[in-house]
């Protein structure tokens, strides 16, 4: 028995140290255009981020023995194609402010740093005030209206006689990248709810179609049922000196269809956006949707839908 | 041995039991939600558009039958009969789901504007309930102001 128990030991001894050998390359090139901002702000970055978000990855020890290092190399890989601290400045600086404000969701709905991450890089928890100066910083970059903004108020009253002379008319169906087509029945759907994104100062109206509307009235929405459509249409807000907002000029739909097996990659939803009036499709290919489901995937206990519904 | 294996077994269990304490899910916003007996999804209304007061921290949507709907498209100020127009507001608050956004919170008032034929004019009656649950308010004052704000009203943009 003892002898099984011995030999049974040295041949998993041999095999881990056999493992060690093979080891995916983690490069740290330079930075060349790193992330900037009040350093109190990106020393919480740098903390809690930067190991799996930049190409200044620091690796402990520990992280360096196989198997671990394969999981924090998967780890980088995957965290420096979605966010990439190093190559912040590449990114066009509206990209850049809305990037911040969902890195600062990320953080506040607990997806991120990942939980199997910090269970072992406890340092890389961030805590409550920490959370409080990102959102602090982000809030002094949301968008401030100026009242009767002339510019706005043409573009939208510009837009509004278009669509009125049904100039918006579309011949041929947009379709997205992934195969989602344009649904130009959304807007007799029912409103599900609306929201005010005072990050980039647009408001949106929640459509669901007929089944997303019977899933409602009947509670069935955990999860929503297959054929389940919901829209997300935005306007630019025009707000005037007194402080009320209306809608502007149209920004975008966006759609998510419910279908477990078709878009299983994309855990049971297909996403798409079309842009402007014309309905551009938006994404350049099929992997568009990594984006979609990135930010969806924190609400996975809401079955990756944002919106709570309201009974009307 | 048998020890050793008590102690891996153990660790491993106490380590798979250290998963983040799932937070409490909301799926309906029940703040925002209008009281079943009103039965407003059988006015058979569509969304129009949707406004914000930042003053007053409140949210609104306005509904329109398709006949109001198209009058409104028209920019025909005269109002006909038949015509059904509810404005529905919410006092806002900070959506849970997502940091940089605000959603309905507590329902306000639902107001309904209808319009008939009575002795050949066209009549506009105004509605007015307030409260979650929707308490029907005489208002006397402010009628006419607001049965004008509402008509006045052009249909958001959806192409």
């Amino acid at each position: 028995m003892k002898k099984i128990i011995i030999l049974t030991l040295s041949f998993l001894l041999i095999c881990f140290l056999f493992m060690q050998f093979f080891r995916p390359k983690i490069v740290n090139s330079p930075a060349s255009a790193d992330f900037q901002a009040p350093p109190n702000v990106k020393a919480i970055m740098i903390r809690a981020c930067y190991d799996c978000h930049s190409n200044a990855t620091s690796l402990r020890w520990y992280d360096q023995i196989v198997p671990v290092y394969w999981q924090v190399a998967a780890d980088i890989k995957h965290g420096r194609e979605s966010l990439n601290f190093s190559d912040w400045q590449k990114m066009a600086p509206a990209d850049q402010k809305s990037k911040l404000w969902e890195i600062v969701y990320q953080i506040s709905a607990g997806a991120m740093p990942l939980g199997s991450y910090t269970e072992v890089h406890q340092n890389a928890k961030i805590t409550r005030d920490e959370l409080s100066t990102l959102k602090a910083y982000v809030n002094s970059m949301a968008a401030v209206a100026l009242p009767d903004d002339t510019a706005k108020i043409n573009a939208a009253d510009r837009q509004y006689s278009q669509w009125r002379k049904e100039q918006f008319l579309i011949k041929q169906v947009p379709i997205a990248p992934n195969g989602v087509r344009y649904m130009p029945d959304y807007k007799n759907w029912q409103a599900i709810s609306t929201s005010a994104r005072f990050d980039n100062g647009t408001m949106r109206v929640i459509f669901g179609n007929n089944i997303a509307a019977a899933a409602v009235r009947t509670h069935h929405i955990q999860p929503w049922p297959d054929g389940t459509v919901f829209a997300k249409v935005a306007w630019d807000e025009v707000e005037d000196k007194d402080g009320n907002v209306k809608t502007g000029a149209f920004k975008q739909v966006e759609f998510m269809i419910k279908d477990k097996e078709k878009y299983a990659a994309t855990e049971g939803w297909g996403y798409a956006r079309f842009k402007t009036p014309k309905m551009i499709p938006y994404g350049k290919n099929a992997l568009f949707t990594t984006e979609c489901i990135n930010c969806h995937r924190p609400q996975k206990n809401e079955d990756f839908v944002f919106t709570q519904p309201i009974k009307h | 041995m048998r020890n050793i294996i008590y102690i891996l077994f153990g660790g491993i269990f106490i380590l798979s039991s250290c998963q983040s304490g799932s937070k409490n899910i909301e799926l309906f916003n029940e703040q925002a939600k209008l009281p079943e007996t009103f039965k407003f999804d059988t006015l058979g209304l569509k969304v129009m558009s949707s406004y914000i007061n930042k003053k007053s921290g409140t949210m609104s949507t306005l509904y329109a039958n398709p006949f109001a709907l198209s009058n409104a498209l028209d920019g025909d100020k005269s109002h006909r009969a038949g015509e059904v127009l509810a404005l529905v507001t919410w006092k806002q608050q900070a959506d849970g789901n997502y940091f940089g956004a605000d959603v309905p919170g507590d329902l306000q008032s639902v107001e309904i504007i209808k319009s008939a034929i009575a002795a050949k004019n066209v009549l506009v009656s105004y509605k007015k309930y307030t409260g979650k649950n929707l308490d029907s308010a005489p208002d006397t004052l402010q009628q006419e102001k607001r049965i004008t704000y509402i008509f006045n009203q052009r249909p958001s943009v959806m192409p």
